[in-house]
């Protein structure tokens, strides 16, 4: 690495950053300023010429309770999905990590994130078809078992926490995995050699040195859950009201956009508070 | 049982809750891909293997033209991700200078606020400096969305390079842009490719970014699928999908291979 | 503590056969060192003893009791690993204690022995500090307190020191010794560092292609070595050529044996000394090193080492023809 020492270096510096960050300003960072901007006017400047500043869009979400219920029926799906994520993608990293070993391990890794990858409206659009009432699954369910079941999932919290522990899971996973793989064989042995039993070594070595990991992956599934609005639309039918369709919502059906941009702040300051209140965690994860 | 036999069954659990894990992943995708074979327009069993949809599908103009779109919109981000995210890349890596963890940390907004949050900020803002909604908006949303994965991946091989590699190209007096061209490039190449392999996945699956700001009737693939779903499954969907969900787990497999990820010990 | 009988024990890892027949006893209170060449062996056979992988065949007692079918954590070894492998998420205290808490030894006698092993590799004042915030020496201490702290039956160590630099090293075999001594614990260790092997064991074991070569106290061993492999992988050898053995005094034997000098048994000097073996020699190089010199000399075309005290070796110009020589008794035999 070198320092900028000369004025060509410089020039090189610039030409080399200046166009991707150049872009990234003009999509993202000017965008998100300006609708900070727009969550605090009555109206659009192009549309009207009568705008003006105002506090009211703010105001709409404190005012009206049914804005601060869907935010706190987002929140709670979010830790539902974030749950059952750790609950579900741990073992599997723990496994992962440290029982399976060479090329299979490698395999199956790559099986576990793949699907991750893809398209993830598609992957929700197919738990749809596995879900419908009298679907494939009540039928497979059927041919296994001997008495009659109605699941009735579809359209319904479960099937939405369904999608969404699916669409999620490999975060878990992957960043679990990679935490676990990080920690030094020799510290597992030098515990055995101590006559730790297996869920000693888990509950005093493992899970504390995973730990950074496993939450960095939980803040991976809670941010995007909370400002979910496709998963719920698809799976959860009328029930599938959350804050993230309600954002959706003012966007491209009510079209009042200052308060959607104002909602879409509030969610933006939750999603912040929770990389805050994470981040010194998730430092250590990167290191 | 001798103790060994006894340590033996916490790994098989493990590995049985794993399988597990892998058909609750991969269950519901296969049984679409084979619906969409199912001759029943209602999934109706018993299976009757058929390709009614996928001709049905191969007449429909929209989803040809939405198809072309999506195709047409993800290879452009990829070529203008990887060129700019590259460029970057390698600014970052090869000089120091004040600002750099600043620019660094600026790589994570993109991937970490929600999309729908990025998506409608886009929409307000394109509107307000007259670029509107249509494929420009979605192609600058799309390209941005994909600049920090490349930058990241490219990054992520560099890290592995020598720079001892440049001084030594450098002794022998090639000059900076050689280096770049004949050490450089060559070395982070497999790190270019799995970038743009990300920047392609991440175009063609995006769907919230592009929902926000693609126009109506001129709509990419995972938009017209979304408004079809809402008005009702068609098994046309159905073949489409499985044809995006082959070809995106292609890719991305491809990109896992290259970028080694996960691999090794 | 115990004494340790590995009889008969066989290890494939797919083709490759890391330990062939091996049969020996680390008797009770013993410091044993085990050596050989990288992929001999030695740490299979130290991994097998602690219960990490189990042996094809054969069978290992420790004490009293039949092992190889019992894991690791159920023998009731201590061991020190090469890199320490303290656990990041506790303080000193907390990894000393880990096998008094597995054990539920009770709190007030946890904290006493925790003080007490701390007090023995002299870091009572360290209980609570991190792994991160200490030396590789004081690391490598706690490792050991926490080896011990369980009073084993037997302390395994693979490469303990190799880690840290040559004085620290010193430092710590000393130390090592110390303990040893002090808890009269069984001790079988792995080194690469043959001065190491010979400074601190009692008994020291040679292996080679997964079979042990030769055991014995080390100035048996180094004195005595029973194949040309022994003798050149421990110290550093002078093979005599055919030609010049009918003019020298040798020890007994004669058919069937090969014979070689030790470098520092070897003495230069200008003329013919009497009453000692002696060749006509070339010097071709002196290295000072310290108080110690080496010089190369040619015997018969061939290149010989010698090691003395720098004073001790006459002012000789490079090339001049030498004489060296040595007691009769300092020869060694090797079978052939
Ligand atoms: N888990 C394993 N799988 C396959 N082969 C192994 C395994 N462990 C050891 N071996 C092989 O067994 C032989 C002995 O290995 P071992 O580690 O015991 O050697 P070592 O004497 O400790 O060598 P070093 O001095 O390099 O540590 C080597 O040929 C090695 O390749
Ligand atoms: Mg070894």
């Amino acid at each position: 690495m070198a320092e900028l020492a000369t004025p060509a270096d410089k020039r090189r510096l610039a030409t080399l950053l200046s166009p991707a960050y150049l872009w990234l300003t003009l999509a993202v960072f000017l965008p998100l300023s300006a609708m900070l901007f727009f969550s605090f006017v009555t109206d659009l400047p192009q549309d009207a010429p009568d705008w003006a500043f105002t506090l009211e869009n703010y105001g709409k979400f404190l005012e009206n309770p049914v804005y601060g219920k869907l935010l706190w029926k987002s929140l709670k799906l979010a830790a539902t999905v974030t749950l059952f994520c750790i609950l579900i993608g741990y073992p599997c990293a723990l496994v992962l990590a440290r029982v399976i070993k060479g090329r299979a391990r490698e395999v199956l890794f790559l099986l576990v994130i793949l699907p991750f990858w893809s398209n993830s409206l598609v992957r929700i659009f197919s738990w749809a078809i596995v879900l419908r009432g009298n679907g494939i699954l009540e039928r497979t369910l059927e041919a296994i078992l001997p008495w009659d079941i109605r699941l009735n999932l579809m359209f319904t919290t479960n099937a939405v926490v369904i999608g969404l522990v699916h669409s999620y899971l490999p975060y878990v996973i992957l960043t679990s995995y990679l935490a676990l793989q990080a920690i030094d064989d020799d510290i597992i042995d030098a515990a055995r050699s101590m006559g730790a039993g297996k869920l000693t070594i888990l509950r005093r070595l493992l899970l504390p040195l995973s730990l950074p990991g496993l939450l960095a992956g939980a803040v991976l599934v809670f941010v995007p859950v909370v400002g979910s609005f496709m998963e719920p639309r698809i799976l959860g039918g009328r029930v599938g009201t959350y804050f993230g369709t309600v954002i959706e919502d003012q966007f491209v059906a009510v079209y009042n956009w200052p308060l959607g941009a104002a909602l879409s702040f509030v969610l933006l300051a939750v999603v912040l508070l929770i990389f805050a209140l994470t981040s010194p965690i998730l430092r250590k994860a990167q290191t | 049982m001798t103790p060994r036999k006894k340590a033996l069954i916490l790994p098989a659990l493990g590995r049985a809750w794993l399988a597990l894990v892998l058909v609750f992943l991969y269950a519901p995708i296969l049984v679409m891909a084979a619906m969409s074979f199912n001759a029943s327009p209602f999934y109706q069993l018993p299976f009757e293997f058929s390709t009614r949809w996928y001709q049905d599908m191969a007449g429909n103009a929209q989803i040809l033209a939405a198809s072309l779109r999506s195709v047409g919109i993800a290879v452009a981000t990829t070529v203008i991700a990887t060129a700019l995210g590259t460029a970057a890349s390698v600014g970052l890596f090869r000089y120091d200078f004040p600002g750099k963890r600043f620019l660094q940390v600026m790589l994570f907004p993109p991937i970490a606020i929600p999309w729908l949050i990025i998506g409608t900020a886009m929409l307000v803002f394109f509107f307000a400096i007259g670029i509107g909604r249509g494929t420009p908006a979605v192609l600058i949303g799309h390209v941005a969305l994909a600049l920090p994965y490349v930058i990241v991946t490219v990054t992520a091989r560099l890290s592995s390079f020598d720079v001892t590699l440049e001084e030594a190209a450098r002794s022998l007096g090639a000059d900076g842009w050689t280096v770049l061209r004949r050490v450089t490039i060559p070395w982070i190449a497999p790190g270019i490719v799995a970038g743009a392999l990300f920047a392609f996945a991440v175009s063609f699956d995006q769907f919230v970014v592009s929902y926000f700001l693609a126009k109506p009737g001129d709509s990419t693939l995972p938009v017209l699928i979304y408004t079809a779903i809402r008005k009702g499954f068609t098994p046309e969907i159905n073949a489409i999908s499985t044809i995006i969900i082959a070809l995106s787990m292609g890719i991305m497999f491809l990109a896992a291979r290259k970028a080694r990820f996960g691999g090794g010990r | 503590m115990s004494s340790v009988e590995i009889s008969n024990v066989t290890k494939t890892f797919g083709k490759a056969r890391a330990l062939n027949d091996v049969t020996i006893t680390f008797e009770d209170g013993g410091f044993f060192a085990l050596l050989g060449p990288s992929g001999s062996g030695k740490t299979t056979l130290l991994r097998t003893i602690a219960g990490f992988s189990f042996p094809d065949s054969g069978t290992i007692r420790i004490g009293e009791r039949n092992v190889e079918t019992i894991p690791v954590e159920k023998r009731d070894i201590g061991m020190m690993f090469q890199n320490y492998a303290l656990f990041p998420n506790m303080s000193v205290a907390d990894n000393v204690g880990f096998g008094l808490r597995v054990r539920k030894v009770g709190a007030a006698e946890e904290k006493r022995r925790i003080g007490e092993a701390l007090e023995l590799v002299q870091l009572g004042q360290f209980a609570n500090r991190m792994p991160h915030q200490l030396s590789g020496g004081q690391r490598q201490r706690v490792a050991l307190a926490r080896a011990i702290v369980t009073n084993p039956k037997v302390l395994l160590l693979d490469e303990p020191l190799s880690a840290l630099d040559k004085t620290l090293r010193v430092d710590m075999q000393i130390e090592l010794k110390r303990i040893q001594r002090e808890i009269g614990i069984t001790t079988i260790f792995v080194t690469h560092d043959q001065e190491e092997a010979l400074t601190l064991s009692d008994r020291i074991g040679i292996l080679r292609d997964g079979r042990l070569v030769q055991v014995g106290p080390p100035r048996e061993v180094y004195d005595r070595p029973n194949s040309a492999f022994s003798a050149e992988f421990l110290g550093e050898t002078n093979w005599l050529p055919e030609a010049v053995l009918p003019g020298l005094s040798l020890p007994g034997g004669g058919e069937g044996f090969r014979f070689a000098v030790r470098p520092e048994a070897l003495g230069l000097s200008a003329t013919r000394p009497e009453g000692v073996n002696a060749l006509e020699a070339r010097l071709e190089q002196r290295v000072f090193a310290g108080a110690m010199a080496t010089c190369i000399v040619t015997v018969q075309g061939q290149p010989w080492k010698l090691i003395a005290r720098d004073r001790d070796l006459p002012e000789l110009p490079a090339n001049a023809p030498v004489w060296v020589s040595w007691a009769p008794e300092d020869t060694v035999a090797v079978p052939a």
